[in-house]
């Protein structure tokens, strides 16, 4: 008797460490990955980890390896090298049935209903279909679930599919470019529900080609180009306007190599004969220009620039596909 | 197993082009089964009044007879479902629903298994059709009845049904493959319908009597008639194991390509 009661106190505690532990889990964890399309590389040499209850933005340009990225961690491309880990573990099938995801396109059976597709992926990933009407009212398509999907505009079939996502309340939702043909009010509308989903503690992975998009929905991004991580951080750390600072010197690569040590740097990128630094926080110029005095480096060029983000966004990626 | 059989069931319940061609199935499987007779009957009215020696009678429903001449025929019909099974496939790969769902929590092998049992279904579906048909046919052609002569021959009711399962599991390799249903379809009746046919020509007998759709074909043999005993043309009217297990190996080598392609393309 004492020793089942002692027992199933030991579960509920262990059950409520595990939750606690939850908390500060990754869950899914990208090692390394890469794709190649021919000679095109998709995907190169990606890390990335996502954690419980973030909001996390994937922001690159069309082409960037978003997509890629996310059919790769879900198992539907294979990837050439690198790894991922859902979870600490291998992708299981009951894992892909508690995440909810759109990738690109929705895809659905165009002469089903918008009822029966979603049917069909309840039975796929054994939940009943009682959430159905409910998720339909969520977004706004009960008054046309039982029409073809055929007959959808582009915008509702984007909203079938993020109810789709949504069925069985998923632990972690990815979403590849979930607004992509919403007109604004379907946007605005939208992004509210994202957050909304998120409050309720769901993870979400949300890829987008719109800065703004990032900015006002995740917590966390990745800014991808070429396949590469340019960088990644808080949002509020990342995608603020922050100071760009210009420096020269005779020896540039000593100079880069002594300005990483700057504390609060965000960035270093080459351009031509000098370098270009971001700054977070209150840094200026003098700071910095005392800190390399102090390093031995004269500096035969500094220049300080308030750059609003979208134009930093813009260089950023410019530069990079020269 | 029943969750997989029930999303397929799922895919094509309003699906008008598959039950269309589902039932034109039916409609020209039933009328040759039922009408064949009658149609040899007219043929033998005019050969008769010309013939210097008599011709008996042919009757193809009589038991146990029945089975192999119906599933002899039934057999080459099979190229509609096979049809139908490319149009299934290759849709998934237009719709790219396939993709959605391995994302959703399907695997790739299931993915596999919920297709095959498919194509088991529709096979199965078609061998209970032509055994109705035969029981129908038989009682009523049949003058002197008894329990052994009715199922005796049954047996060719399960190799109708491996013949149809294995050229279907062909269409199946072919639909995967190709992605396309126009191309798909060109394609499965291009290789069954000719190139195989060259090549038996081509390639030397030894090799070329085991490709295949001649093997799959060759499962059950035309039947042999008191007519074409006349003309002293005598057919198998037995099974050999040795096709049988020809053929399986093919279905199983048809699945296991289906499965390699499905694991290494990227969906």
């Amino acid at each position: 008797m004492l020793i089942n009661e002692f027992l199933s106190c030991k579960k509920k505690k262990d059950v409520f460490l595990q939750k606690n532990n939850n908390l500060k889990e990754t869950i899914l964890s990208i090692n390394q990955l890469s794709k190649h399309y021919g000679r095109i590389k998709a995907v190169d040499n990606l890390s990335l980890d996502i954690e419980k209850g973030n909001v996390y933005g994937i922001l690159g340009p069309n082409g960037s390896g978003k997509t890629t990225t996310i059919g790769i961690v879900l198992g539907v491309i294979n990837a050439d090298s690198g790894s991922y880990k859902w979870y600490g573990n291998e992708l299981t099938n009951n894992e892909r049935k508690h995440i909810g995801s759109i990738i690109e396109t929705p895809l659905f059976y165009p002469y089903l209903t918008a009822v029966r597709n979603l049917k069909i992926i309840a039975d796929i990933k054994d939940f009943g279909y009682e959430s159905i009407d409910n998720i339909l009212k969520t977004v706004d398509l009960y008054g046309r679930k039982n029409d073809k999907f055929k007959t959808f505009s582009l915008g509702m079939k984007q909203r079938l599919a993020l109810a789709a996502a949504m069925l069985g309340n998923p632990e972690m939702m990815i979403l590849d470019e979930p607004t992509n043909g919403l007109d604004p009010q379907g946007i605005a509308e939208t992004r509210d529900l994202i957050k909304r989903i998120a409050s309720e503690g769901t993870t979400i992975l949300l890829a987008s080609h719109l800065l703004d998009e990032v900015q006002k929905v995740c917590t966390h991004v990745a800014v991808l180009n070429k396949g590469k991580t340019l960088f990644s951080g808080d949002v509020d750390e990342v995608l603020t306007d922050t100071f760009t600072i210009e420096i020269a010197s005779e020896n540039l690569s000593e100079l880069k190599k002594i300005v990483s040590d700057f504390p609060n740097l965000n960035s270093i990128s080459n351009e031509a004969d000098k370098l270009i630094i971001r700054i977070k926080g209150k840094t200026n110029c003098q700071d910095l220009n005392s800190f390399l005095f102090n390093k031995g480096i004269v500096l035969s060029h500094l220049s300080a620039k308030k750059k609003s983000l979208e134009s930093y966004f813009l260089e950023l990626l410019s530069e990079k596909n020269d | 197993m029943i969750k997989l059989l029930k999303i397929e069931y799922q895919k094509i319940a309003p699906y008008k082009t598959f039950w269309v061609l589902f039932g034109l199935y039916f409609a020209v499987l039933g009328i040759v089964i039922f009408g064949t007779q009658s149609f040899i009957n007219e043929f033998f009215v005019d050969v008769r009044k010309n013939s210097p020696i008599p011709i008996p009678t042919v009757s193809l429903y009589n038991f146990p007879d029945v089975w192999q001449n119906i599933t002899y025929l039934g057999g080459y019909f099979k190229i509609f479902l096979a049809v139908l099974i490319v149009i299934l496939v290759s849709n998934e790969f237009s719709f790219r629903t396939i993709r959605q769902n391995i994302i959703n929590g399907m695997s790739k092998s299931e993915f596999l298994k919920s297709k095959l049992l498919f194509i088991f279904t529709i096979s199965l579906a078609s061998t209970i059709f032509l055994f109705v048909s035969g029981l129908i046919l038989g009682l009523t052609h049949t003058s002197y009845i008894s329990l052994s002569k009715v199922f005796n021959n049954t047996y060719f009711l399960f190799v109708y049904l491996l013949e149809l399962f294995a050229f279907l599991s062909f269409a199946m390799l072919i639909g995967f493959l190709v992605k396309k249903s126009g191309f798909a379809i060109g394609i499965l009746l291009l290789y069954s319908y000719i190139i195989e046919r060259i090549l038996w020509y081509k390639i030397p007998e030894e090799v070329s009597q085991y490709f295949p759709i001649r093997m799959i074909g060759k499962l059950i043999d035309v039947p042999n008639t008191s007519l074409m005993k006349i003309f002293g043309i005598n057919f198998r009217n037995f099974v050999s194991y040795i096709d049988l297990l020809i053929v399986l190996a093919y279905t199983i080598l048809f699945v296991f390509l289906t499965y390699l392609l499905l694991k290494k393309r990227d969906i």
